[in-house]
């Protein structure tokens, strides 16, 4: 009787692990990178932390996981790619619960860890706290905007104005209908409302009869970026309403709104934050570009910087620009890019007012 | 002295009793973790090895682990209590939220006061909130039948989204330059202070479980809840006002629910923040069920699982292991805690602790 | 409501349109789901672990179609998971007699477990299910292209209401399933096999909380994440009651919810701004409203949640 039972829930765990093993391993960037110099006598590890010459850099993630397609990932490519670049050992660890975010960091300290970068602004009080007790850590805030100057603290902040403006520009030349779309994550996350203000100012300074149509999802932090069933149903009913061009700006949510664009013929699609080309790409028929925020490059370069010692504390504007249009380069015809370059003079010359949201 | 030696193995076969079966389901649980581990690749060993260190591995771990296991007492606690009256509460969620903002919002809002009674007045309020969340499910159940599982997943809900709106509105923190949608910082005569690692809400929750197990235990009104849990229409014809029972059952379900979310706030947080109460409700329902309905019960669960979620960093630091591999752990021991009921019937153990409680019996008027 | 849409659509037929279909779209999952809860209920057995059937579900179909590129398999994957995962609620309520509130419960917090740690990133899929023109049928303005033009999923869900409809209140499998709901000794003792009963109707409303899930996989959106059920399987329970435990009322009611979900999008993008929260409320508050009978009886199968004892 119970026999039967043990072997019916068994078959289910079987049936699950099964899949997942079966399925073709995903290049995850989950594995942390020893250094594999050739040259090195004997590969430090994390042990050696302490030591002065052994670099050793941490990543501690918002709430959600590295591989989240976008934020924490591009984060922790940056710091892969640092590492690589000054010869360094990495980890990661992801934040399960918010209230969380110092014990993490903690766990890098305690090692010895020389340089700590904490994505997403809600971990911007703990990563100030971190720095003014630990001054010889270097610390990069992800989108952490430094009210005041710590000098072991770069505040990685962008304009996401200017490329959801390039963004807006970019659709606002595409469109047939003069109807775009943007399907957004939350208003309660400044980055996202700041995209959408650019996206709107964009299509409306090619042409302000443009009709710009955005949505914020209704629920709360927990379900607002892991929500695409919405993002694809949003799309979808502002596709219905003649967008031909949507932007999804809102993790996995905003994933959803880029693939259901996607699966209609002669849509555009424009995704955020990274170059989803390579992230999502479900989205290939329609994405003609992303509005990024340089992430990577930036922490990259952050990272040289505290290996040289020129480490700028304070905030650190990384660039934000379009992504390359990739298989949609033939039709960016040349009037497009001199709009484009108009548009961006225009923006960096404040000559740009945004709307309220 | 003859008579003291019986008595005590008696007590020690009572404590063996109660104890085997969550005890051979939390050890069934982490033998499957251990083999979803391998199959993964990683090394189970390591992993909980690590996942212990992080829990109790020196006094910041030990810190966070009772910062974690609070809360999980407090709702334990309030579906226990809701448990011995018949009545699922699976709202502790929102009754938590609603404890956790008042008391993040009298904890700013006045100023001047002296510690003692600043925290006094932000916990009474917050226990206030919560039994006033609990109240509501509690009417709609006595009094029209409405089945307080759905009615309190749908209040779950509706907290959430009257709390964001009052972090991300009128109650939002506008010093500086902030632009997160929560409450500003609670004054510092409102926080809740630590002895050591100890936060002092920890000694609360034990302090609160004892009542709890006294309450139930030993004084009429939980005598008369246990009743109506046990059989309410035999309750009706002995006199007792099953109506005002379930209903006050679920007042103090609320109650102890918000005065959790108080504690958190006011202890371990500094300030209500969305999204810094995520799940507790819901992980009140399994330590509840680990801890048998019991009262003490509840303290070792909620131990247990936040002792889990402690150390989940540093399991994953240490041995690369992601913290999923906990909410699988946990699943699987509800599961043997349930299946290990079935083995009782089938064997026919006699069983120690409470008796099977009619929990459900449709949504809807009768 | 129907003078309303009328009214829309001579204002604005793209618009309400796209409104209408973004409502079926929402509705869709709640309604299988719905589905799902009302054979099980039907029949005596309470099932809170929609959420979790729904979750697996959608899942394994993603992972299937990740494997396969065959949209039929992965769709009958998911409708399988779910109906195993029926079978397991069965099981435990029905052969265990143990508490059907923990059984969903299990399910619940095991799919999350196992979807969470299992789910790799970096798989992709050839596609999702795309819409199917009926002909003629699709050309009817406002109708026609808001029902007759839409995926398989979404005609299956529908016809199953009208299917369900019609073997509940229409024929003798359906007389017997609400016997042994309300009055399972009365049925056992005019014959009918009462754990049989309970045990097909949680297996087929597994297999639709299953198709609920694929749904969400293979039409919805295309890819898997994380939770992204987001509690559609408790909304579903609230539809099944807002219905009354009938499968034409349920799809209603998860109509109303759906609608519900489109007007919020549609006032954001016609730039009123009510705070959203205010809106998301609305279901919740209206589902508590309706379970208190303020608004009609809403009666439960009477049986549901008790153990069936054989003297």
């Amino acid at each position: 009787m119970s026999k039967k039972f043990v072997l019916v829930f068994s078959l289910i765990i079987v049936a699950s692990m099964m899949l997942a093993a079966c399925a073709k391993p995903a290049p995850t960037p989950a594995e942390p990178v020893a250094p594999a110099e050739p040259a090195a006598p004997a590969a430090a590890t994390e042990a050696d932390c302490a030591k002065p010459e052994v670099i050793c850099i941490g990543l501690v993630t918002d709430v959600g996981e590295v591989d989240d397609k976008s934020f924490n990932q591009a984060s922790w490519e940056g710091v892969v790619a640092g590492g690589k670049e000054v010869d360094a050992i990495v980890n990661y660890v992801e934040t399960k619960d918010a209230k969380d975010y110092v014990a993490n960091m903690q766990l890098f300290l305690d090692k010895g860890y020389d340089i700590l970068v904490t994505v997403g602004f809600a971990l911007g009080d703990a990563t100030v706290e971190a720095a003014k007790a630990n001054p010889d850590v270097k610390f990069i805030g992800v989108d952490q905007f430094q009210g005041e100057v710590v000098p072991n603290l770069a505040g990685l902040i962008f304009d996401e104005a200017k490329s959801g403006f390039l963004a807006g520009v970019l659709a606002g030349k595409l469109t047939k209908t003069k109807v775009v779309a943007a399907v957004l994550g939350t208003d309660l996350v400044p980055p996202v409302v700041n995209f959408n203000r650019g996206y709107v100012a964009g299509a409306k300074w090619v042409d302000p009869e443009i009709n710009v149509i955005s949505t914020y999802h209704p629920g709360g932090m927990d379900v607002a970026f892991t929500d695409p069933d919405w993002g694809a149903t949003t799309a979808r009913q502002a596709i219905g309403q003649k967008a031909d061009v949507v932007f999804g700006a809102g993790g996995k949510t905003g994933n959803g709104a880029l693939i259901e664009a996607a699966s209609n013929e002669g849509l555009y699609c424009i995704g955020v934050d990274t170059d989803q080309w390579e992230t999502v790409p479900e989205a290939h028929k329609c994405l003609v570009s992303s509005a990024t925020k340089a992430i990577s490059p930036s922490i990259v370069d952050l990272i040289k910087m505290a290996k040289d010692g020129s480490f700028p504390g304070g905030n650190y504007i990384g660039s934000s620009a379009l992504a390359p249009f990739h298989d949609f380069e033939a039709i960016i015809t040349q009037e497009i890019k001199d709009a484009l370059d108009e548009g961006l003079k225009a923006y960096d010359a404040n000559a740009i007012t945004l709307p309220e949201k | 002295m003859e008579q003291k030696t019986p008595s005590k193995n008696n007590w020690l076969m009572t404590i063996w009793r109660t104890i085997r079966v969550p005890l051979l389901a939390i050890l069934s649980a982490l033998l499957v973790g251990a083999v979803i581990l391998l199959v993964s690749g990683a090394d189970p060993l390591k992993a909980y090895a690590a996942l212990f260190k992080g829990a109790f591995g020196n006094a910041n771990y030990l810190k966070r682990t009772l910062e974690k296991t609070t809360p999980l007492i407090f709702a334990g606690l309030s579906v226990t209590f809701a448990f011995k009256a018949g009545l699922f509460n699976i709202g502790a969620q929102g009754q938590l939220l609603m404890g956790a903002i008042t008391a993040g919002f009298l904890g700013f809002a006045i100023k001047g006061l002296p510690p003692v009674l600043h925290i006094v007045l932000a916990l009474l309020g917050g226990c206030a909130a919560g039994a006033f969340y609990g109240l509501i499910p509690g009417l709609l159940r006595s009094y029209s039948g409405a089945h307080e599982v759905i009615t309190t997943i749908m209040l779950n809900y509706i907290a959430i989204n009257l709390t964001d709106y009052l972090a991300d509105g009128p109650w939002k923190d506008r010093s500086g330059t902030n632009v997160i949608a929560r409450l500003p910082l609670i004054e510092d005569s409102a926080r809740i202070p630590f002895f050591g690692p100890v936060p002092v809400g920890f000694i609360i929750a034990i302090l609160i479980a004892f009542i709890i197990w006294y309450m139930l235990e030993r004084t009429n009104f939980g005598f008369e809840i246990n009743s109506v849990g046990l059989n309410s229409h035999a309750s009706r014809y002995a006199g007792m006002k099953t109506k005002l029972l379930m209903t006050s059952a679920l007042v103090v379900a609320g109650l102890l629910a918000g005065f959790g979310g108080s504690v958190e706030t006011l202890g371990v947080v500094g300030r209500f923040q969305p999204g810094f109460n995520a799940g507790l409700g819901f992980d009140g329902i399994t330590v509840a069920l680990l801890g048998r309905s019991n009262p003490f019960g509840v303290i070792l669960s909620s131990l247990l699982l936040g002792a889990m979620k402690g150390g989940a960093n540093v399991m994953q630091f240490d041995a690369k292991v992601p913290h999923e591999i906990i909410d699988v752990i946990q699943s699987m021991m509800l599961f043997f805690v349930t299946a290990d009921l079935v083995i009782r019937k089938l064997f026919r153990i006699i069983k120690d602790t409470g008796g099977e409680v009619t929990l459900t019996a449709g949504w809807g008027q009768k | 409501m129907i003078a309303v849409a009328v009214f829309s659509f001579m204002k604005n037929p793209s618009v309400t349109e796209a409104v209408m279909s973004a409502m079926i779209r929402f509705a869709v999952p709640l309604m299988l789901g719905a589905l799902c809860g009302i054979y099980c209920e039907r029949a005596g057995i309470v099932n809170i672990g929609i959420e979790g059937q729904m979750l697996l579900s959608a899942f394994t179909a993603y992972m299937t179609n990740v494997w396969t590129g065959n949209l039929i398999l992965a769709l009958l994957a998911g409708a399988l998971t779910g109906a195993l995962l029926g079978y397991f609620l069965a099981v435990i309520s029905i052969k265990l007699k143990l508490n059907q509130i923990i059984g969903g419960t299990v399910i619940n917090i095991l799919a999350i477990g196992i979807t969470g740690f299992f789910y790799q990133v970096g798989m992709t899929t050839k596609g999702k299910f795309g819409p199917i023109r009926l002909g003629p049928l699709a050309k009817i303005p406002l109708v026609g292209p808001v029902l007759f033009n839409n995926p398989p999923i979404t005609y299956i869900a529908f016809l199953m209401v009208i299917i369900s409809h019609i073997i509940f209140f229409h024929t003798r499998w359906g007389l017997r399933t609400r016997a042994v709901g309300e009055h399972p000794r009365a049925a056992d003792t005019l014959g009918i096999d009462v754990f049989k009963t309970r045990y097909l109707n949680t297996i087929i409303g597994g297999a639709l909380a299953g198709l609920a899930g694929a749904f969400l996989t293979l039409e919805g959106v295309g890819t898997f994440e994380r939770n992204m059920t987001n509690g559609r399987g408790f909304i579903a329970l609230a539809v099944m009651i807002f219905g009354k435990w009938n499968p034409i009322g349920s799809a209603l009611a998860a109509l109303l919810f759906g609608l519900a979900n489109a007007l919020q999008t549609q006032l954001q993008f016609m730039g009123i701004n009510i705070p959203h929260q205010f809106i998301g409320m609305i279901p919740y508050a209206l589902t508590i409203v309706v379970v208190s009978g303020f608004i009609g009886r809403s009666r439960s199968p009477a049986a549901e949640g008790t153990p069936y004892e054989k003297e």
